[in-house]
């Protein structure tokens, strides 16, 4: 009837937890239950075979909240009106925020500090000698401004204006020059922190006589310390790590291509660029004329940007990317698809469905 | 007739009385724990828990890297990526990315590895923090085939069964000696299991620091499990000796049998050792090294040997006490080359520790009792230093 607490009942006691603890922690080593088979080819040419689940950032697509392609060819020319001199007046509105947790490659979340809700922020272009005005408004939680690189008045550089957080604002007003392309980004201590959040953009300034036409794209090459260890995770051309192999851009042969490149790496004393089967001509800053290089390897160190210019006339898969290899086996990777323009041109149906 | 109602109900209430008193502070318990941690309470939203995984094994296997991780974190976690060299691979997870607390995964890296090189390993989760392993030499891992299996027995033999029977082989000497030497030798014996037992308990730490994540609190898993080993272990040695005439066997007998299977838990956990060690690719295995465990393990044929020098025609036991004591470590050889757990490792080391220290104190006892000897007598601290000593000049042989 009654439970008699014997020596060898104590004993009983004592062994049940330990086995209870033992079984815990190795049950699930050994519980991987059989489930359905997925086949898994690499890109060397391996194949696994596994019944779970697949985190590939590097061959398998996806879809982000920002989208590299969108980016790439998006540029921004303000609300354009003539002062009473001529002069073109180009306004831009442009909002910081510091609280965006965004989906930066396949299931990594980052807290991304933007200009206008992306990393990099909208393309700023104008032409030599409009008058650029900003509306800057810092929605943050922290103070931010907005530091144009190129000429204008000491009290437009955004560095001893702090616009402070919860609506601050500030209108940033310049002659837009020199001609070239150029970055902006917010220049609050610390900076290092300021900048690899996300808050950089591109600013385009072209000549008043305008370029040859070209197809023209922007890449900024940035990195992402998700980790804060003050070494990058992630490399890109435009944010999103192995996008544009996913996702090749598609261009012409014989056509202009035109790339207004800005390095925006932190941590990393340099980044590069080398194009794949061509070379380009390269205008550093892209305040000249006449180029400097003719090359397929350029390395760029912080803030440095140029303008690229380059033709296919074969056409086909074209690889670019980092040749510090690092970089391009952590993203910063694309591919240029190069589409016959004869056969572009003609409609025949080939490429048409 | 009252009377003996009254008698039979009694004891059934304060019964009652008594276990309800004894849940009534559980009960409490369980409220206040409700009231902050159930349903509608803020009182500890808090603080950020910081997620965290451990990386408990890597395998080289053919054209790929296989990696056992665990969340051993506060908090749900799930693995989006993987790298080799922080180089970002493509893999695959199994069974899947999303790990609760404990859970482990097998995470799959196709990648065409080098032999002997050092390569890194690492795991990154969701909020973009990156966990890494270091694996200084690349070496295929072991795979549970014929020859495999064969070398591990031939090495399990060598630095376990071999080793004992040669000290068995001090018997002899062992009868013949005086009742003062004899307690010298007895002595000795507990000398070598205690620095046994240190060991045991030293390798664990070593194993709990290389493979375990913090969240296992290992010092205290290995404490608790060597108290608890010892004290189930005494506890049976007790119930064996005290029977020891009704199953017609001698206390000495008893207590050699108590000896073996505390040294036989040891030896699993030196088979666990270099059969892990093997497999991880961490040791060279040499004669060298044979010669080392073989020199430093005869010692514990000659604890076995000792109690039992009183005894006649014993021939039969003491083989079977010796392979009692030294097959565990092929058991373990194999375990740990095949099957390397880290956290079953270090729960076996410390059974093994726990139950040396027991046989440690049966030992001592049986000395004052049966020697008549004071534990402070100079053949007692002089085996016992001996012992230790000798343990330590052949361990560092290896």
């Amino acid at each position: 009837m009654t439970l008699k607490l014997t020596r060898s009942s104590i004993m009983g006691l004592i062994l049940i937890p330990i086995f209870g603890v033992s079984i815990v922690l190795i049950f699930p080593m050994i519980s991987e239950a059989q489930q359905e088979q997925k086949t898994f080819i690499t890109h060397t040419g391996g194949v696994i075979t596994t019944t779970g689940e697949i985190i590939d950032p590097v061959y398998v697509e996806s879809e982000m909240d920002f989208d590299p392609m969108d980016y790439l060819r998006n540029f921004n020319y303000g609300k354009v009106s003539q002062l009473s001199d001529g002069t073109n007046l180009r306004e831009f509105t442009i909002v910081a925020e510091d609280n965006k947790v965004m989906e930066v490659s396949p299931g990594v979340f980052y807290n991304v500090w933007t200009f206008n809700g992306t990393v990099p922020g909208p393309t700023i272009r104008a032409t030599e000698g409009d008058l650029v005005r900003i509306h800057f408004i810092n929605n943050g939680s922290k103070s931010h401004t907005m530091h144009f690189h190129g000429i204008h008045p000491a009290e437009m550089d955004g560095v001893f204006e702090i616009v402070g957080p919860g609506g601050g604002q500030f209108t940033y007003e310049f002659k837009a020059g020199p001609v070239g392309v150029h970055p902006y980004h917010c220049h609050v201590m610390p900076l290092e922190e300021h900048i690899s959040h996300g808050l950089y953009g591109v600013f385009i300034v072209d000549p008043k006589e305008g370029r040859e036409k070209a197809d023209e794209m922007v890449m900024v090459l940035n990195g992402l310390d998700t980790d804060f260890d003050t070494e990058n995770n992630f490399y890109a051309a435009n944010t999103i790590p192995f996008y544009y192999q996913h996702h090749p851009i598609q261009i012409n042969t014989n056509e202009l291509i035109r790339i207004y490149v800005v390095n925006m790496v932190e941590f990393d004393p340099i980044n590069n660029f080398h194009l794949h089967g061509n070379l380009y001509y390269y205008y550093p800053t892209g305040t000249d004329k006449i180029p400097s290089f003719y090359t397929d390897m350029l390395t760029l160190s912080q803030t440095e940007r140029g303008i690229m210019e380059f033709e296919y006339s074969y056409p086909g898969k074209y690889l670019f990317h980092a040749h510090k290899v690092e970089f391009s086996e952590k993203g910063w990777v694309g591919i240029f698809l190069v589409k016959d323009s004869a056969k572009n041109n003609d409609k025949g149906g080939e490429f048409g469905t | 007739m009252i009377k003996e109602e009254n008698l039979e109900l009694k004891p059934t209430s304060s019964k009652i009385k008594i276990i309800t008193s004894g849940l009534i502070p559980f009960i409490f318990l369980l409220i206040m724990i409700a009231y902050i941690f159930g349903p509608g309470s803020d009182l500890l939203e808090f603080g950020i828990p910081l997620p965290e995984i451990t990386i408990e094994k890597i395998d080289f296997k053919n054209s790929e890297i296989q990696v056992i991780v665990r969340n051993t974190g506060p908090v749900p976690v799930e693995v989006v990526m993987a790298d080799v060299n922080d180089r970002i691979q493509p893999a695959a997870i199994e069974p899947d990315r999303f790990l609760e607390r404990y859970e482990s995964a097998l995470v799959r890296i196709p990648f065409e590895w080098n032999e002997g090189e050092p390569y890194k390993i690492g795991i990154t989760t969701e909020e973009g923090v990156r966990f890494e392993k270091e694996i200084e030499s690349a070496a295929p891992a072991l795979i549970p085939d014929f020859e495999f299996t064969i070398f591990f027995a031939i090495i399990g033999t060598y630095v376990g069964v071999i080793p004992i029977m040669i000290g068995l082989l001090w018997m002899p000497f062992i009868r013949k000696i005086s009742k003062n030497k004899y307690c010298f030798f007895m002595a000795l014996t507990c000398g070598l299991l205690l620095f046994l037992g240190i060991d045991a308990i030293e390798e664990s730490f070593e194993i709990a620091s290389d493979h375990l994540s913090n969240s296992f609190n290992s010092p205290l898993l290995i404490i608790t499990t060597t108290i608890l080993s010892f004290l189930g272990l005494y506890y049976a040695a007790e119930k064996l000796t005290s029977k020891a005439d009704a199953l017609k066997i001698s206390k000495p007998i008893a207590i050699g049998l108590m000896i073996s299977i505390g040294i036989g838990l040891h030896n699993f956990g030196e088979g666990l050792a270099i059969g892990a060690s093997i497999g991880l690719g961490s040791i060279a295995f040499s004669t060298f090294l044979i010669v080392g465990f073989t020199l430093h393990n005869t010692t514990e044929g000659l604890a076995i040997a000792a109690p039992l020098s009183r005894e006649r025609k014993i021939v039969g036991k003491l083989v079977a006490f010796g392979l009692l004591a030294g097959v565990p470590a092929i058991f373990g050889s194999w375990v740990g080359g095949f099957a390397f757990s880290p956290i079953f490792a270090v729960i076996f080391l410390s059974i093994g520790a726990g139950a040396i220290f027991q046989v440690i104190v049966v030992i001592l006892k049986w000395i004052h009792l049966d020697g008549k000897n004071n534990l402070t007598s100079g053949f007692v601290i002089a085996g016992f230093s001996t012992g230790m000593l000798i343990m330590y000049f052949t361990s560092i042989v290896i």
